[in-house]
């Protein structure tokens, strides 16, 4: 790989903003391509520390200050993107906490963790109610329902989603992605969830999965 | 001869009996389940905290919560509504006011200085918090102040009538020695505190020290006159994949100040020393040991935590309390039966352990089942079990 490329990846995964900011330019003047830099550089960061995390070697914190490192970097880069097409998202999630439920913290933490593995995300907050999550997934065009609970008292109501999407004949052409402190893959399974995210890092590889399966069929 | 609740519970808490002991300090209950639970026919008694120790013949166990040392229960109410939430022991205290509202939520500032969203349909619902008063060193500097652990509203103006309440009496008494994580958390929000520990590790550590400085003060004085049977902590720092912040990170902040209060502690003879913290707290666990703290609450199951496996990795380093699932008593008979035998039996038999359910008490927990865990509980100790709809 790429000197630079290499040395964005690790600063990243360090967290040292600064140090992001000025390779990111230097590869820029270099003659890399920002799309190559987004993918190779900074993304690929953001992946590695996933795992990092999954590992136990990481933690909050550390996902905390790599996120911001790594939108240091990718803010030199928007200029070159004339429209979001040009970033080749790797597909659109719709998120947003369920019906009942005003907790917002995980959920925000997989947002950043999804933005910063290249995935276009459209977050319609929290208390979100079936009929929102659809109408979001016909706007938006997206390609997966991400849904965040903390309560086992307002879990019961992601069923509702999955069968406002079934309704709309949109169950199975966009899957769906819960995570949040009461969920379990046990519950995604009894509900009809496609998708279960442990945690934040977690997420994009889940998002990912269900994205390939989607090609699939 | 009827052993007393304050020699069962330090007698099980030293591993000297295999008692039961229902300490009603850890039966806890979302508002809305007691409303619930009235609503289909349980006794208006358990509305209040001496009706419930009554009729659910729980283990009185008394907290000096009126000392303002630990988190604090608050509550709003409007339209005949109660709101319920936490803050932290800040006096003089901020007016808490509403400064918005629309439909589903209301937007207000607390007595604690965070600004926060309240979900009006579901009042027993944890709010949202929006906003928190400590931003920089400035700001830290004002909650500081109102942090003196001196403070006249702090403590009983009759002190000496206060201290004699607390003579010859037959319940565990229990103080709150504060918290460094959770506190912190509670004033800068999550994300900006995780952020200080990288950006602003000094000031990090001068607000530690502060807690450090404060619940000493607080602890030397009740402790002069009052003889306290187990310290509380609260710092609810993990989720359910494991601990917010790094064993090294815990390390450097928290060890050494946590270290200075169960020190203390021990020197003036409480060697009971509980945590509070939802989530995985495995990696956490040795951690807390090194630091003096020997107790564990609520272990929540649906976080990993499995009791049974912690004493058996532990053995009596660990005094435990919790750790019976409440998604399983929502469920039917077998479920809860299930549960409990799993766990129950063994730990009693181990002794060092209470009991109770993994945190609150959530809505969705029927009465009837509530009932029904509690007699089994009973059972296995072969003690009568409640009547469920007449008050004893």
């Amino acid at each position: 790989m790429n000197e630079y490329l290499s040395s964005i990846c690790k600063e990243v995964i360090a967290g040292n903003q600064t140090e992001v900011k000025e390779l990111v330019d230097k590869a820029l003047k270099n003659g890399i391509l920002p799309l190559t830099i987004l993918k190779e550089g900074l993304t690929r960061g953001i992946e590695s520390l996933g795992a990092k995390f999954k590992a136990g070697e990481v933690y909050l914190p550390e996902i905390l200050i790599s996120i911001r490192a790594m939108n240091m970097g990718l803010n030199l880069l928007k200029p070159y993107f004339k429209n979001s097409n040009d970033l080749q998202h790797e597909g659109t999630i719709v998120l947003g906490t369920i019906e009942g439920d005003i907790h917002d913290i995980g959920k925000n933490l997989v947002r950043l963790m999804l933005e910063g593995t290249g995935f276009r995300v459209v977050d319609l907050g929290v208390n979100v109610s079936a009929s929102s999550f659809v109408s979001a997934v016909c706007e938006h065009k997206a390609d997966i329902v991400g849904i965040s609970a903390l309560l086992t008292t307002t879990m019961i109501n992601i069923p509702n989603v999955i069968q406002a999407l079934k309704q709309n004949s949109l169950c199975g052409r966009v899957p769906v992605l819960v995570g949040g402190a009461c969920i379990t893959r046990e519950f995604a399974d009894d509900i009809g969830a496609e998708g279960y995210a442990l945690d934040c890092t977690s997420a994009p590889e889940e998002a990912k999965r269900l994205l390939r399966g989607r090609e699939k069929s | 001869m009827n052993i007393s609740a304050k020699d069962r519970f330090l007698n099980i808490a030293h591993f000297k009996s295999h008692d039961l002991c229902l300490p009603s300090s850890f039966f806890l209950f979302w508002p809305e389940t007691l409303i619930l639970w009235m609503e289909a026919g349980a006794p208006e008694m358990i509305r209040n905290g001496k009706g419930r120790i009554k009729f659910f013949r729980l283990d009185h166990a008394r907290f000096l919560w009126e000392l303002h040392s630990g988190l604090e229960v608050a509550y709003y109410e409007l339209k005949g509504q109660r709101y319920t939430y936490f803050i932290t022991p800040i006096i003089p205290r901020y007016e808490s006011r509403i400064i918005g509202e629309d439909e589903h939520s209301m937007i207000m500032t607390n007595e604690a200085g965070q600004k926060m969203m309240i979900h009006k349909v579901h009042a027993g619902n944890m709010p949202m918090y929006l906003d928190y008063p400590v931003r920089d060193k400035a700001s830290w500097e004002t909650i500081k102040k109102r942090l003196n652990p001196e403070s006249a509203g702090r403590w009983p103006v009759a002190w000496d009538e206060y201290v004699k309440k607390f003579y010859n009496r037959d319940y565990p008494v229990g103080l709150s020695v504060g918290s460094f994580f959770g506190f912190l958390r509670e004033w800068t929000g999550l994300e900006r505190l995780l952020f200080w520990m990288y950006d602003e590790p000094s000031l990090v550590e001068d607000m530690m020290d502060h807690m450090v400085f404060f619940e000493g003060v607080i602890i030397k004085r009740v402790l002069k006159n009052i003889k306290i049977d187990f310290a509380f902590l609260w710092e609810d720092m993990a989720y359910k994949a494991g601990p917010m912040i790094s064993p090294e990170m815990f390390r450097k902040f928290v060890m050494p100040r946590c270290l200075k209060i169960t020190e203390l502690l021990r020197r003036e003879g409480v060697d009971i020393i509980f945590v509070d913290s939802d989530g995985n707290i495995d990696k956490l666990i040795p951690l807390w040991l090194e630091c003096g703290v020997n107790g564990f609450w609520p272990l929540e199951v649906a976080a990993g935590m499995d009791a049974v496996a912690i004493r058996k990795k532990y053995g009596k380093e660990v005094i435990l309390a919790g750790n019976i699932d409440k998604r399983q008593l929502t469920k039917g008979r077998d479920s809860i039966r299930n549960e409990v035998m799993a766990k129950v039996p063994f730990l009693l038999e181990q002794s060092g352990y209470f009991p109770c359910i993994d945190h609150l008490v959530p809505p969705d927990v029927p009465f009837e089942n509530f009932i029904y865990f509690l007699n089994l509980v009973r059972e296995i100790c072969g003690l009568e079990k409640i009547d469920s709809y007449s008050p004893i």
